[in-house]
C-alpha cells in the first residue's frame, strides 16, 4: 500500500489519542467512519456495488456463468473471487506490485465465505444439475482507492453486490435419452436471488498502544504493529480469524479484541442489512427510472 | 529423412504439457476419491466412547515427535521434524545480500516458501506453488517475522524454505515450528522461538494436533456451528502470538477455548525444541573439539 511517513511525534499524537479513546478525526475506538454504499451502478453485471469509506474506494462486480461443479462437491456453485489492485489507488501496485495484497485479500474472502453454513446456503441454491451444470459467480474487486480497512470495505462491498445480484433462472427439460437440456427463462425480471443471510463482514482490529481500534485509517494503520482481523456473521460467530501486519499480540488483549470485534461486527451487519433492505424498496419503486448515483 | 521426423516428433511430445508418464482415463471419468467416503462425513468415531482418538491418543494428547537439526550441509540451518506420519524439512540461506534492484533497507528481510511435495497428499500435487500454497508462504512468514531480529541484518535477507514431505494433518504448525528452529540453529538472532499447534473442535472436545483424517473437511462435515480448526503461532517466553488461523465457524469463547487449548499444546512442544537444539550445538562442538585435537 501507499507509503506513509510519520514523525514519532505525530504518531505518539495518535497513540495517546487512542489511549483516550479519542481519535485524530473524533471517532472513538470501536467508531466506523461514514460509509457510503450504492448497489447496481454496473448495468453489464449481475450485481455490483460501489463502496467508498472515507478515503478508501471499491468497487465490486458480479458476473454469474455456467460451468461443471467441482467433482468432490456436485450438487452446489462456486464461488471465484478475484482482486484487482488498480495503479490509480498506488503507483506500488502497477504491474505486478499490487499482486501479494491482491491474493491475500481474495484468500481471506474465499476463508470467511468457506464456512459450511455459507456455502450450504448460498451455493446449495446456484446448482443447477447436480455433478452437470452450476453457477459460477466471479467476484471482481478493484481497488480504486486506498485510505485504511481495505479488508473491511471490500468484504462490505461483496456482500452488498452479492446480495443484489440477479442469476438468470435456467429450466432443465430432460430429452430424452441424451442429456437434459437447459432453457433460459423469457422473462428478464425472472431471476434467483442470493441469500446473503450467513454472509459474513470482516472486521480488522488494530493494535495501537494498550488499546484497540476498528476502522484504523491510514495513519493509524502506520502507528500499529499488528492486527486481527476477524469474518463476523449476523449471528456474531466467525468465520474467519487471522492475525495480520508483521507483529504480535497478547492472548490476553486477543480475547478482548474477539469480544469487541463481535460487537462491532453484529451492529455493521445490522446497519447493512437495512440499508441493503431499504436500497431493495428504492429499487422497485422507482423500477428503471432509477438514476445511478454512481461516481458523481 | 527419418531421423529429422524422429526429432520432430519427440520436440512435439516435449512440448505437449500432459504428463505422459501417466495413463489417462476416459474423459468423462473421476478420480477415485471422490466416491470414497471422506473421513470427514465419518465424524461418529472420531473420539471413541472411552476418549481416545483413532490413534489411541486422549483429545488434549499431541503425537509424538522427532526432531533433528543440521541435516543440510549446505544450508546455515536445517531441521528436520516428524510428527509420527506428516513429515516437515526446512532449510535457511543467508542472511545474504539481496538483489541488485532491490531498494536500500535498514531492516533485514525475511522471505518464506512453502511447498507441499507433489506426493505428499492423496491428491497429486503440482510443482508450482498453487494458490493455497502461496497462502500459508504467507501465513508463514507473518507467524515467523515478529520472532527474528531484523534490524540485526540491514539490506540482507533470510531465506527460508519448507517442504512438506509427508502431510498427515497439521502442516501449517509443523512448517512453523521446523522453520523457527531453522532459523535458530542457522544462527539468526531471535527475540524468542515460534512454537505452532493446530486443535480441531468436535462437539464438545478439542482435539490438539490433528492428523489428516481429523482435520476439517469444508461442505463435508454437518451445518452446525462451533466446528472448526485453528492454529496457533505462540512465542512461550514472550507470551506473545505471533499468527492465528481459523477455518471453520464458530461463536467468540470457544475461539478463545480452543486457542488457550492451542498455547497448551504449544508450551508442551516448547522444551523439546529447546532439548533438540542444545543436543545439536553440543555435537557441534564436540565435533570442533575432535578436529582441534586431530590438528595438534
Amino acid at each position: 500500500m501507499t507509503d506513509l511517513l510519520l514523525s514519532e511525534a505525530e504518531k505518539m499524537f495518535i497513540i495517546h489519542g487512542v489511549q483516550d479513546n479519542l481519535r485524530v478525526d473524533g471517532r472513538s475506538c470501536d467508531d466506523y467512519r461514514h460509509i457510503e454504499l450504492e448497489t447496481d451502478v454496473v448495468s453489464s453485471a449481475n450485481g455490483s456495488a460501489r463502496l467508498k469509506l472515507s478515503q478508501t474506494d471499491v468497487l465490486v462486480g458480479v458476473k454469474a456463468d455456467l460451468t461443471t461443479p467441482p467433482t468432490d462437491n456436485p450438487d452446489v456453485g462456486t464461488l471465484e473471487f478475484f482482486v484487482d489492485c488498480s495503479a490509480n489507488a498506488a503507483p506500488t501496485f502497477e504491474g505486478r506490485g499490487g499482486e501479494d495484497l491482491a491474493r491475500d485479500i481474495s484468500s481471506t474472502l474465499a476463508r470467511a465465505y468457506s464456512s459450511d453454513r455459507c456455502s450450504s446456503s448460498m451455493l446449495k441454491a446456484l446448482c443447477v444439475v447436480p455433478s452437470e451444470q452450476c453457477w459460477v459467480l466471479y467476484i471482481d474487486i478493484l481497488i480504486l482507492e486506498c485510505g485504511g480497512s481495505l479488508y473491511d470495505a471490500v468484504s462490505i462491498a461483496v456482500k452488498a453486490a452479492l446480495s443484489s445480484t440477479k442469476v438468470p433462472v435456467v429450466k432443465v427439460t430432460s430429452s430424452d435419452g441424451g442429456k437434459p437440456e437447459l432453457e433460459l427463462s423469457d422473462d428478464p425480471y425472472d431471476s434467483l436471488r442470493i441469500n446473503v443471510k450467513h454472509a459474513p463482514c470482516n472486521v480488522t482490529l488494530s493494535k495501537i498502544g494498550h488499546s484497540h481500534v476498528v476502522d484504523a485509517s491510514l495513519e493509524e494503520e502506520v502507528c500499529s504493529l499488528a492486527s486481527l482481523m476477524m469474518a463476523v456473521t449476523e449471528e456474531g460467530t466467525v468465520t474467519m480469524l487471522k492475525k495480520s501486519a508483521c507483529g504480535s499480540l497478547h492472548p490476553e488483549s486477543i480475547y478482548e479484541m474477539l469480544e469487541t470485534g463481535k460487537n462491532v461486527g453484529l451492529n455493521l451487519n445490522k446497519q447493512l442489512t437495512r440499508q441493503l433492505l431499504d436500497e431493495e424498496c428504492l429499487h422497485t419503486q422507482m423500477g428503471t427510472n432509477r438514476e445511478p448515483k454512481g461516481f458523481l | 529423412m527419418l531421423t529429422s521426423m524422429l526429432t520432430s516428433i519427440t520436440i512435439y511430445l516435449n512440448a505437449m504439457p500432459l504428463d505422459r508418464m501417466r495413463i489417462p482415463g476416459p474423459e468423462d471419468s473421476k478420480p477415485p476419491f471422490v466416491y470414497e467416503t471422506p473421513s470427514g462425513v465419518d465424524v461418529s468415531n472420531l473420539v471413541k466412547t472411552n476418549g481416545c482418538r483413532k490413534d489411541g491418543r486422549k483429545a488434549d494428547h499431541i503425537r509424538p515427535m522427532f526432531i533433528k537439526c543440521g541435516i543440510i550441509s549446505q544450508a546455515q540451518g536445517s531441521v528436520y521434524i516428524e510428527f509420527n506420519n506428516t513429515k516437515v524439512i526446512c532449510g535457511v540461506y543467508g542472511p545474504r545480500e539481496f538483489g541488485k534492484r532491490e531498494d536500500f533497507s535498514m531492516n533485514g528481510r525475511l522471505t518464506c516458501d512453502f511447498k507441499f511435495a507433489t506426493f505428499s497428499c492423496k491428491q497429486r500435487r503440482q510443482h508450482q506453488q498453487d494458490a493455497e500454497e502461496k497462502e500459508l508462504s504467507q501465513l508463514l512468514l507473518q507467524s515467523l517475522s515478529p520472532a527474528v531480529c531484523l534490524h540485526k541484518f540491514p539490506k540482507a535477507q533470510v531465506d527460508i524454505y519448507v517442504i512438506i514431505l509427508e502431510n498427515d494433518g497439521s502442516a501449517l504448525s509443523a512448517a512453523v515450528t521446523c522453520g523457527s528452529l531453522a532459523l535458530a540453529d542457522a544462527g539468526i538472532e531471535m527475540y524468542d522461538m515460534v512454537v505452532a499447534c493446530s486443535a480441531r473442535k468436535y462437539f464438545n472436545s478439542i482435539l490438539l494436533d490433528p492428523t489428516a483424517a481429523e482435520e476439517i473437511v469444508p461442505m463435508k462435515t454437518n451445518e452446525s456451528v462451533d466446528e472448526g480448526e485453528m492454529t496457533v503461532a505462540y512465542m512461550p517466553s514472550l507470551n506473545q502470538v505471533s499468527g492465528l488461523i481459523l477455518k471453520g465457524e464458530m461463536h467468540t469463547q470457544v475461539c478463545a477455548q480452543i486457542m488457550k487449548s492451542c498455547l497448551e499444546g504449544c508450551n508442551l512442544i516448547y522444551p523439546v525444541l529447546q532439548q533438540s537444539l542444545i543436543t545439536s550445538i553440543r555435537k557441534s562442538l564436540s565435533n570442533v573439539d575432535l578436529q582441534g585435537s586431530k590438528e595438534l
